[in-house]
Order: C-alpha cells, then sequence, then structure tokens
C-alpha cells in the first residue's frame, strides 16, 4: 500500500515530539548527573548538543531548537557552578552558554534541514513511482472507464484528491467517462466547457467547498480537445497541482489512444460488413442466376426443336423462355439496385468516346428495341468522358428500353448529345405519351413507375438504378415531356480534365 | 467437324444437361466434369478441342483453370458467366480464355460460339491468308493496303497494326491491355484511352455507321472484338 503524501507533509511537528525533546534533554542530564565529578564539564556540553542533534534528525527543526534551549538551561542549573541555580559566578560562564546555544542551534538546524531534505526526496520518488505506475495502467487501459479508475485511485492514494474525468466526443458536448458525477453541478460544468474550448488550465478555490482547491485541466490531444479533467485537491497537498498538467497530458494521451483504437475498430467493423454484403449479394446473385440460366437454355432447347412438337407446346416453351429471360432481367436489376444502394460501388472510371458504349448497348438491346430505328445526332463533337462503360452502358440501355417500350411501334427513338462547357448532355426520347406531368419528379424513385396501371410491365427500377449510376459520376438525371411531344429522359457527365493524346501522322504514300 | 470433343466445366448439373443435349444435337461428342480439379483430370483424359467453363466454380477461381491448361493445350475456352463480374472476365480472358457468354445465354449463341471458336482452332485461315474481306472492306496484307469498296484507305501505322492484330484474333474477345500490349507495347498498358481513340479510327474508316459497328465490337469493360 502506498502510504499517503499527506501522513508526511506534516508542515509542523507535533506536540508530543517538543515533549520528546524536552524530555531527551531531561534524560541527558540525568544520566551524565552520577558522572558530574569526573567529566570536565566541555563534555558534559559535548553530550548535549548530541542530543539536539539526534532530536533535530528524529523530530526536526522546532523540537531542536526547544532542545537546544532546554539543553541550556539545564547545563546551567545542574552542572556550572553554583549549582542549583541560574546564578553564574563566573562571568566566562556566559560566552560557554551563548557558544553552546549557538552551536546546538546551527547543528541542529544543519540536521533537522538535512533530514528535511531526505523526506521530500522520498516523497518524491514516491511520487515518481506512483505516476509511472499510473502511466503503464493508462497505457495498458482497454476502455475510458479503466482510465477513469485508475486516476482515481491515483490521486486519492496520494493526495485524498478527487477527481471527474470528462471527455468531448465532439466539439460541442461533455459526458462523464465513469457513469453520472453527480458531485459536479452546473457552474462546474460550465466551467469544465470554457476550459475545454478556451485550452487553458483554470485553478479555482471558490468552485470548491472550503480547505481544496478545484483544478481543471484541458486534455490536449493531437487534433482536438478530448475533454477535461476536473481535480479537488486538499489544500496542504502541496506536491499535487505542480504534476497536474503532467497528469492530464498522461490522461489525454490514453484518451486519445482509446479514440483512435475506437476509430480503427470500427473501421474494420465497417469493412467486414461491406465484404460479409458483398459476399451475401454475390452468392444471391449466382444461386439464383444459375437455375434461372438452366430454365431458360431448357425452354431454349425445347424451342429450338418446335418442328417436332405439337404447335401449343412450342408456343409455351418460347413463352417460358420469355418469362425465364425477364425473371433473368428483373433478378439483375435488383441486384444492381442492391449494390448500387449499398454506396460504395467503385466506379471503374476510364477515358472514353461515348460512341463505343452507345454502340455496345444498342448491340446488347438488339431485340429488345422492337424495330424502332434510332436515330443519332451530336455524337460527333463530344469530347472523351471519364466514365465507368459497364454502368453507363446500363444506363443508356434501361434509357432505350423504356423509349421502345412506351412508344408506339416502329416509331423512332431520338439520342441527342449535347456538349455544354462544363458537362456534355445526353437525352433519349420516344414518341410516346410522355411522363404524367405530375409525376416527372418521381419517376427516378425505386418501384415507381410512370403509368402504373398501364399496360406495359416492369418494376420501376430502371430509372432509379440510372440515377443511381448517374449520381455516382456526379451528372444530373432528369426526365420532361418536350413541347414537340413524346418523353425525354436528360443525363449528364461531367467533362473534366480529358488526357492528352499523341498525334500520329499518316506516312507518306505509298507507305502504309 | 463432326465428333470434336467438347469438355464442359459447370457444377450446376441441369445447365450441363442442356449444353450437353445441345451440343450433341450438334453432332458433338461431350465430356463433363463438376469441378476445377476434375475438369483438369477430365481435359487430360479426353483431349477436347473446345472447353466450355463455368466461372463460379465451387473449387477455385476460372483463371487458374485456364492458366494450367494452356501449359499443355491451345484448345479454345469458352467461359460462362455471370453479369457484373467484368473483372474476373478479363482475369480469365488474360489468361487465355477465348471467348465468353454471359448467363442466362440462348443455345443458339452457344452453339454459334462453339461453332466460330472450332473452326478458329482447327487452323487459322484468317490469319494465314493474304487478303482477308469483311463487309466492303478488303484488306490485302502482302501489299499492306486496305481498301473499301474499291477505293484505297489511308491508316497511320497504329491502325494499321491495330487492325491486323484484330484481325489475326478475329472471333476472340482481346482484353484491353492485351491489344495495347500488342499493339503499343507494355509501357502503354495502362493507356486504354489510345485503343479507344483508335479503334473509334478504324470504325469511322472502316464501318458503315461507326456508332453502331457490325465488325469492331466493344465487349464493355472488357476489351473488343473483331467480327469477319
Amino acid at each position: 500500500m502506498t502510504p499517503r503524501l499527506l501522513d508526511k507533509a506534516r508542515p509542523h511537528a507535533s506536540i508530543w515530539a517538543y515533549a520528546g525533546a524536552a524530555l531527551a534533554c531531561a534524560a541527558t542530564a540525568a544520566a551524565a548527573l552520577p558522572f558530574q565529578q569526573r567529566f570536565d564539564l566541555p563534555n558534559i556540553i559535548m553530550l548535549f548538543v548530541m542530543t539536539v542533534v539526534l532530536v533535530a534528525v528524529k523530530a526536526g527543526r522546532g523540537p531542536a531548537v526547544l532542545a537546544a534551549v532546554v539543553g541550556v538551561a539545564l547545563f546551567d542549573f545542574l552542572f556550572v557552578p553554583p549549582r542549583f541555580s541560574f546564578a553564574v559566578t563566573d562571568a566566562q560562564y556566559l560566552l560557554t552558554f551563548a557558544v553552546m546555544l549557538a552551536m546546538s542551534l546551527i547543528v541542529g538546524q544543519l540536521t533537522a534541514g538535512l533530514r528535511a531534505k531526505a523526506q521530500e526526496a522520498d516523497r518524491r520518488e514516491q511520487i515518481v513511482r506512483a505516476l509511472y505506475d499510473l502511466a503503464r495502467k493508462l497505457a495498458g487501459a482497454m476502455s475510458v472507464e479503466q482510465v477513469d479508475e485508475a486516476l482515481r485511485g491515483f490521486l486519492a492514494d496520494q493526495a485524498g484528491a478527487r477527481c471527474w474525468l470528462l471527455l468531448a466526443p465532439d466539439a460541442e458536448r461533455l459526458v462523464p467517462a465513469g457513469g453520472c458525477p453527480v458531485e459536479l453541478d452546473h457552474l462546474d460544468l460550465h466551467t469544465a466547457q470554457g476550459v475545454c474550448k478556451g485550452h487553458r488550465p483554470v485553478t479555482s478555490s471558490a468552485l470548491d467547498e472550503p480547505g481544496r482547491s478545484r483544478h481543471f485541466l484541458p486534455l490536449s490531444g493531437a487534433t482536438r480537445n478530448r475533454g477535461v479533467l476536473v481535480v479537488s485537491v486538499p489544500d496542504g497537498a502541496g506536491e499535487i497541482p505542480p504534476l497536474l498538467e503532467a497528469l492530464a497530458s498522461l490522461v489525454s494521451t490514453a484518451v486519445e489512444r482509446l479514440h483512435f483504437v475506437e476509430v480503427a475498430h470500427g473501421a474494420q467493423l465497417e469493412a467486414m460488413s461491406e465484404r460479409l454484403r458483398s459476399s451475401i449479394l454475390s452468392a444471391l446473385s449466382h444461386d439464383v442466376r444459375t437455375p434461372l440460366t438452366a430454365l431458360y437454355g431448357m425452354a431454349d432447347s425445347l424451342a429450338m426443336s418446335r418442328a417436332s412438337l405439337p404447335a401449343e407446346a412450342a408456343d409455351t416453351a418460347l413463352a417460358i423462355r420469355d418469362q425465364a429471360l425477364r425473371v433473368s432481367d428483373m433478378v439483375g436489376k435488383l441486384l444492381d439496385m442492391a449494390r448500387l444502394r449499398s454506396g460504395r460501388v467503385s466506379l471503374r472510371r476510364e477515358w472514353q468516346p461515348v460512341e463505343e458504349v452507345l454502340g455496345a448497348s444498342l448491340k446488347l438491346l438488339g431485340p429488345a428495341l422492337d424495330g424502332h430505328p434510332i436515330a443519332i445526332t451530336g455524337l460527333d463533337v463530344l469530347p472523351l468522358l471519364e466514365f465507368d462503360a459497364v454502368l453507363i452502358e446500363r444506363v443508356l440501355c434501361n434509357l432505350f428500353e423504356n423509349a421502345a417500350k412506351y412508344s408506339p411501334p416502329g416509331s423512332s427513338i431520338a439520342l441527342e448529345a449535347l456538349a455544354r462547357p462544363a458537362e456534355v448532355e445526353l437525352r433519349v426520347c420516344n414518341a410516346g405519351e410522355g411522363f404524367p406531368p405530375d409525376r416527372l419528379d418521381r419517376v427516378f424513385d425505386a418501384f415507381e413507375r410512370g403509368r402504373p396501371e398501364g399496360r406495359v410491365g416492369g418494376m420501376g427500377l430502371g430509372l432509379a438504378i440510372c440515377r443511381a449510376i448517374v449520381e455516382a459520376h456526379g451528372g444530373m438525371i432528369r426526365a420532361f415531356n418536350p413541347p414537340s411531344g413524346g418523353a425525354c429522359v436528360a443525363f449528364t457527365l461531367p467533362r473534366g480534365c480529358p488526357p492528352s493524346i499523341e498525334a500520329e501522322t499518316l506516312p507518306p504514300e505509298g507507305e502504309l | 467437324m463432326t465428333g470434336a470433343m467438347i469438355l464442359i466445366v459447370e457444377d450446376d448439373s441441369q445447365i450441363r444437361r442442356f449444353v450437353r443435349a445441345a451440343l450433341e444435337r450438334d453432332g458433338l461428342r461431350v465430356a463433363e466434369a463438376q469441378s476445377r480439379r476434375e475438369g483438369l483430370i477430365e481435359a487430360g483424359r479426353c483431349r477436347p478441342e473446345l472447353v466450355i467453363l463455368d466461372l463460379g466454380l465451387p473449387d477455385g477461381d476460372g483463371a487458374d483453370f485456364v492458366a494450367d491448361f494452356r501449359a499443355w493445350s491451345s484448345a479454345p475456352v469458352l467461359v460462362l458467366s455471370a453479369r457484373s463480374t467484368e473483372h474476373d472476365k478479363i482475369g480469365v480472358l488474360d489468361a487465355g480464355a477465348d471467348d465468353y457468354l454471359t448467363k442466362p445465354f440462348s443455345v443458339g449463341e452457344l452453339l454459334a460460339r462453339v461453332r466460330a471458336l472450332l473452326r478458329r482452332g482447327r487452323s487459322h485461315p484468317e490469319a494465314e491468308a493474304a487478303v482477308v474481306c469483311f463487309g466492303d472492306v478488303e484488306v490485302d496484307f502482302s501489299r499492306r493496303q486496305v481498301t473499301r469498296s474499291g477505293v484505297r484507305i489511308k491508316l497511320t501505322p497504329i491502325e494499321y497494326r491495330l487492325l491486323a492484330t484484330l484481325i489475326t484474333h478475329a472471333g476472340k474477345v482481346m482484353t484491353h491491355r492485351h491489344l495495347l500490349r500488342e499493339v503499343w507495347g507494355p509501357v502503354y498498358s495502362e493507356s486504354s484511352h489510345y485503343l479507344r481513340i483508335y479503334v473509334g479510327h478504324l470504325r469511322h474508316k472502316l464501318e458503315a455507321d461507326p456508332a453502331q459497328p457490325q465488325h469492331f465490337l466493344t465487349e464493355t469493360g472488357v476489351g473488343y472484338r473483331f467480327q469477319l
């Protein structure tokens, strides 16, 4: 058990020490008395001086002074003729008394000083050891509660001080670390708040009960204040206040370390849940797609051998095939949506011409375009754009598919490209009925369909997917009905700074 | 091509069943395997002229299978893959696979790809021929001349090199990285915008409608395929 510093920090020796000093002088006198005849007076003086030294070592400064005075008095009374009287016959004895008193005082004071220094060194060593112990505990603390507990233990053991650890989870709030601090009142919290914002420690005895003073120390971290340490120290624990700043920096290091551990742990958790989510998605996608692939393939095989089937069965086979394809398409869209909604789609952006991805989506759609001719304008003036080709292909496919679905058979679908200073806009327009005017801004919501009661099937995910993809690219998407009729969806892609291309010159004629 | 041996490596029995039926109807012989390991053993035994490989095998990566298979065979590999796995496709194509089909696929499409790959596997007529024609374009390799409807088309050296590379690997999916390395050299393997711009040039010079190409086809996110 660490001894309390308080016990040793006695500013004044007790009454018992003085009594002891007087008693020691009396004992010396009593011991010397029988030898009074045989010893010379100077030797007796030595005995008294030695007594003063012993008293100084044992009891300190004050008792040593008393012992010096009492020693001289006893010497005069008991040993100097005329004995048993304070009267002095020989004047030279006055000098003896003066020297004896001076010597006793000086030796006594020197000895007491040494003793005090040794004691102080002891105390310091103890504090240092306790601090070291605390630092070790703080370094090993796994939670803020443990930091709080170690700190409380240290301050209570060393100085009978109380403390409260207030943490700042953000710039505005202060919350107690280990449960609710009932002892802190509104004024305390207000002061702590000010200290946390002002980054300067505050000491006040007015805020505490009499006999104690209250210290508010900011816990400065590398990036911001981590909180405030409030310590109530009893008056007289002189060694503690200078230590408090060191203590606060120890605590702030520990709290900051715990904060970063928590941050790292959070990031790890998030990465784990992200991995889990994507592995669930890919497992789901595999498990759902595999039977659909088989279903589609088998129906297709059956439809291919239609010559050997009755007409009705052949039609059924075709219908099964088409339905399987539709389900597969829906599953694809749902999985796309889930992936985009998870918010962590990593774009594989590359610089490329729009023309290429447009061609790829038209080829991919093929029969789904249902014979609608596509009229393309404005492509040749477009710069290279930076986008994820797979995702933008999906946007174009969804837009063309919608345009074909909601327009009269055989009508043409227009793709228009407009180059603006900071962005490029692509518009897909059809000659259909247009979006219902009151739903224009809602068509991009998931599971929202332009004409819910319409004859055309669908889940209402296509445009929601388009919006998620376009917004991930830093673009905008909107729907409108142009005055000339039909429906349009327009989306933009930022132009950015295209990479430079080293131009290649044509070789001279005849050489290729 | 009657009787060519095809190996199907696919873990789903229903898919194996209809693929097998379609191939056998086409007069091809079929061997089956359910896993990567089994597939390699079976390939060693039956020496297939073409492998149909599922990318989602339970015991490992398709790219590993192709790399192991390529160590001793140059038979074409057709990959079956799900959508949204462009990265895996690139991996398996870079490892040496020739083509891929996205699930779900139609039987007609499958057979067309299989026939095209078998033709390529048997010989390389496009690579060996001195003159290759597609659409209204004629490429004369011996004279390094390209004509379209009889009119001479001027190509830069890089355009010509790209065209020649694409024609040599006609029918095969070429990844961006592969083409960049072959035409521009290894230093350029990350500058895919060069490739895209030059493919655009070829389309404008040689396609009827550059926005809806018939020969220089884009495999989005993966690379290009040249179709005669």
